[in-house]
């Protein structure tokens, strides 16, 4: 075991498959303001999903007042959606961290690098993480890119805190 | 969204509930939705004179244990207490709910 304590906490994110439909979006459609997002499947399914549950979990489930919450943002966006049927749910535990912004970075341990803490953008983002932290190893530097991204901005006072919700993982 | 409807799978018979169920010493058991979590309630603010390092510490770095978890709970929508309470964090079974001292 490193060792190294992490400002990092696991918290779960739900994500929802609707029944199947004629062609209705073709884009994924994102709502900021509400954390929501929603897509098409070839299927047919809405695929959509929103915040965390915003308590420390393992567990690969979801709780119901999300669920609802995540729903009504749907309703919100495109209220057609009201009239769909979900077919599944399941959570999804993410790394979490203080700032909602990922870490790549050296660790203390000379020779061990860290990349994580992608909250819930890692799917979207983990190309460029990839090749920054390949930058990272091969010449002991952090890529222009991820500078700012370092294990160190907690104690340095850098936080990156993009909501400015402050060191809370549960808020981002 | 139909309560009906959220699937069962992966939930334990321990926590049969869709959401918790969080026993407040002041006003009973009640649903989540009427607490705001208030994370990882084993953190101590270290002595006044303590270098930045442990202030980092204790603002930032917990231990997210997979497992038994200590955390903060605010019965918003009720007596407007802080509560400790004691749940696992694979289960979700609550075993210990205290008030502030």
């Amino acid at each position: 075991m490193a060792d190294v304590r992490l400002p990092i906490e696991s918290h779960a994110l739900q994500a929802f498959v609707s029944e199947s439909i004629k062609p209705f979006l073709d884009v994924v459609l994102m709502f900021g303001a509400g954390h929501y997002y929603v897509s098409q499947s070839d299927k047919g399914g809405m695929v959509f999903g929103g915040n965390i549950d915003r308590h420390n979990t393992y567990a690969q489930r979801g709780t119901q007042w999300v669920a609802q919450e995540v729903a009504a943002e749907g309703v919100a966006l495109l209220p057609a959606l009201a009239n769909l049927r979900i077919l599944r749910q399941w959570g999804g535990i993410m790394d979490m961290t203080m700032d909602g912004s990922p870490i790549i970075s050296r660790l203390p341990i000379d020779g061990l690098v860290m990349n994580g803490g992608w909250c819930y953008g890692g799917f979207k983002a983990i190309p460029a993480g990839g090749y920054t932290t390949a930058h990272l190893i091969a010449r002991g530097a952090a890529h222009p890119l991820t500078t700012h991204m370092d294990l160190a901005r907690f104690a340095e006072g850098r936080t990156v805190d993009e909501p400015g919700t402050g060191p809370f993982p549960w808020a981002h | 969204m139909n309560p009906a409807r959220v699937p069962s799978r992966g939930r334990t018979e321990a926590a049969g509930d869709l959401m918790l169920r969080i026993p407040c010493p002041h006003c009973g058991t009640r649903d989540e939705v009427e607490f705001h979590y208030g994370g990882d309630a084993s953190v101590r603010r270290p002595a006044a004179d303590a270098d930045t390092a442990a202030y980092a510490a204790y603002v930032y770095e917990r231990t997210n244990p997979k497992g038994w978890h200590r955390e903060w709970w605010f019965h918003a929508a009720g007596c407007r207490q802080w509560l400790e309470v004691r749940r696992h964090t694979v289960s979700h079974v609550i075993e210990s709910v205290t008030g502030q001292p």
